[in-house]
């Protein structure tokens, strides 16, 4: 009898909640200065890359980084994958609707709040619970907060979750000293990290976006 | 090394001044030195023989457990092949000689029937012909020119004729007769070839039993008592067996992982929890479970069909509850055959809508299907019924790998035992080796205090006359560790 109680209690700490397995992405998408004209590209790029390596459980959320991009109206789009196959399907379709929607309008914004919308994709992501947390970043990563507006991440902001700089656009002054580029990805690099990310990774082509995924 | 040295300043006089104490201190160890190495070398040798034994020991006591198991295995199945066979006798015998009483009245019918023939046959002879001799002799008599008495006498040749005709007719008729019995006869003859023909039959199967009886009766013998070529030939039988089972559950499991596929993803359909099992979502879980159930269905049916054994108990029950028992067995393998089914269309849909799906993400349009769009989901049908029942079959391979698997088990117990003691053995000689090594090379460490004492004994040996004995002491002093 007290084998079988064993039996039932291992069994039962054995049972864990799913949440732990899923993956949660957030999708930061720039729409200031020259990164706008990017819009309808980085929706490809979710719709055809990112929506399909997300199984049933998994979490999705696209925010747009303009000039104040902490506020919950900068969320274009959320969703949480159903457990049934088919349903989550269904809401795929429903997810690339919006994103459509969201490409379609114009929106170009005066300044770049990089890490307002950081800050807001962070909490979305903590709320989740997922195991496997990713921060995809579609913006040139200059930032350009307007006057009055003060961005400090906690140290622990970004805790286990991966920071993806996906589709970096190069500026006109990257051109002329690539050094500047470079410099300016290290310093996110240094600080991402100094915040608790796991790691930040720069990513050029959109195909390598489905590998890295499957990676976290 | 250098905190070592005595004259920091100095090192080569300080390790000449290290060597000198090293040579004066291991001199005077020596002895202490030499029975502590011979010592150790003991310890470890022994150690090792004792290893050694004990592995010898056990492997002998694996390979006795083995040979019984072996014999008990085979003993057993020789027993049931004898025990069917005489099941078959029994059950020829019951069979043929409740036809027997039929048989031999319709034998002793047909027989009697013959015998009244024959004996017809036999009852209505003719009377030989002889009507034509006397026919002739009243033809050839002389007449004596009397006209009455050549009347009488052509009278009397008329008459003869005549009766010569009547009694040809009558021959002839009673032969036609006899043939027509005699031909009346020939379905008896066939008859009574063909009941002979049957009782040939019976008995030439009754015989061939009996014959493989004897056969296995004769090895039944030989391995009751523990024949070393019928244990051996027993040990091969299971080791093929062993092989071979494991074989098919190789294919088993694959046909298994294949089944398991075929579900674990529909299933997350009708289960969709989010919660997981040691790290495997729910559904993936429930679709193992579905494929254990139908190989657990399985078990019980090939139980109930008395294809093996595994519940003892089982067999025991009453025929009608193990026909209950099969009958629920082959129900829930029938049932989990049209889930599985079921689940397979389901499955080919949402893979079906998943690809849509992607191609819709992707902005292509939608391919067209295709003629033979419907095939897969037909195949993956059946496959989802079939598997059911090919893993039911699992049963049997299971059985004799678990029966098998301990002949299997004790033989590679024996061999690595065995093979531990091998190496046991080894490892005492190389330790007594290497000490005896380890001896020496510490006598050639301070072989110059040994020459020393060495010319010392020889020249007081010559000093007090008696230098073989000094010789002998030198050189006994030089080899202590020669044996006594």
């Amino acid at each position: 009898m007290k084998r079988l109680a064993l039996a039932i209690a291992a069994l039962c700490a054995s049972c864990t909640s799913g949440a732990k397995y899923a993956h949660a992405v957030v999708a930061l998408v720039d729409v200031s200065g020259t990164y706008a004209d990017q819009k309808a590209e980085v929706v490809n790029v979710i719709r055809r890359g990112l929506l399909p390596r997300l199984g049933p459980g998994d979490t999705l959320v696209v925010i747009r980084i303009d000039a104040e991009s902490y506020t919950r109206k900068n969320v274009e789009a959320s969703v949480k994958l159903d457990l049934r196959p088919s349903k989550a399907n269904a809401q795929k379709l429903a997810f690339a609707g919006q994103l459509d929607e969201f490409s379609r309008r114009s929106v170009r914004a005066p300044h770049t709040d990089i890490r307002g919308a950081m800050m807001l994709g962070a909490e979305y992501l903590r709320e989740t619970g997922a195991g496997r947390r990713t921060m995809i970043v579609f913006s040139d990563m200059e930032e350009d907060l307007p006057p009055g507006v003060k961005r400090d991440l906690a140290k622990d902001e970004l805790a286990g979750v991966r920071v993806v700089a996906m589709n970096v656009k190069r500026l006109a002054a990257d051109n002329a000293n690539p050094a500047a580029y470079r410099l300016r990805l290290t310093s996110w690099e240094k600080q991402v990290t100094s915040h608790g990310a796991k790691e930040f990774k720069v990513v050029l082509e959109p195909e390598k976006l489905a590998d890295l995924l499957d990676e976290g | 090394m250098e905190h070592l040295y005595l004259w920091p300043a100095n090192p080569a006089a300080s390790l000449l001044a290290l060597w000198i104490l090293s040579q004066v201190f291991l001199y005077a160890a020596r002895a202490p030195m030499h029975k502590a190495l011979q010592a150790v070398s003991r310890l470890f040798a022994g150690a090792f023989r004792i290893a050694a034994r004990w592995c010898r020991s056990m492997a002998a006591g694996v390979v006795r457990r083995d040979r019984e198991m072996v014999i008990d295995m085979g003993k057993g199945d020789l027993e049931a092949k004898i025990g069917r066979e005489f099941h078959r006798i029994e059950g020829a015998f019951g069979k043929e000689l409740s036809r027997y009483p039929d048989l031999h009245r319709k034998i002793d019918d047909t027989v009697i029937k013959v015998d009244a023939d024959f004996q017809e046959c036999a009852s209505s002879a003719p009377a030989a012909p002889g009507w034509s001799e006397a026919v002739n002799a009243v033809a050839k008599m002389p007449t004596s020119g009397d006209r009455v008495v050549q009347k009488l006498l052509e009278e009397i040749h008329k008459s003869a004729v005549a009766g010569e005709k009547k009694a040809l007719q009558d021959f002839r008729d009673a032969t036609a007769k006899r043939h027509r019995i005699l031909g009346a006869m020939a379905p008896l003859w066939k008859e009574l070839t063909k009941l002979a023909g049957e009782v040939s039959s019976a008995v030439t199967s009754a015989l061939e039993s009996t014959k493989r009886i004897d056969g296995y009766m004769e090895s039944y013998e030989k391995v009751r008592k523990g024949d070393e070529k019928a244990v051996r030939s027993l040990s091969w039988s299971s080791t093929q067996l062993f092989v071979v089972s494991v074989l098919i559950l190789a294919v088993a499991i694959g046909g298994a992982f294949v089944n398991f596929n075929l579900i674990a993803l529909p299933m997350s359909e009708l289960v969709p929890s989010g919660s997981r099992i040691g790290g495997m979502p729910v559904a993936t879980v429930a679709a193992l479970v579905v494929v254990l159930m139908e190989v657990a269905a399985g078990v019980f049916a090939m139980e109930m069909l008395g294809i093996t054994s595994f519940f003892p108990k089982l067999e025991l029950l009453p025929r009608s509850r193990r026909r209950m028992i099969l009958g629920v067995a082959l129900g829930g393998l029938f049932m989990l055959a049209c889930i599985e089914a079921s689940l397979a269309v389901l499955r080919e849909q949402i893979v079906d809508s998943s690809s849509a799906l992607r191609q819709s993400l992707a902005g292509q349009s939608m391919v067209a299907e295709t003629a033979s769009s419907r095939i897969p989901v037909i195949g993956q049908a059946v496959l989802g019924f079939i598997l059911p029942w090919i893993l039911a079959m699992v049963a049997v391979p299971l059985e004799t790998m678990i029966s098998t698997g301990g002949h299997i088990v004790l033989s590679v117990m024996a061999g690595l035992l065995n093979l531990g003691g091998m190496l046991s053995r080894l490892g005492g000689h190389a330790m007594r080796y290497l000490f005896e090594a380890a001896r020496h090379l510490y006598d050639i460490y301070i072989v110059v205090p040994l020459q020393i004492e060495r010319l010392v004994g020889t020249a007081s040996g010559r000093s007090t006359g008696d230098g073989r004995t000094a010789g002998a002491n030198g050189a006994a002093a030089l080899r202590p560790e020669v044996r006594r």
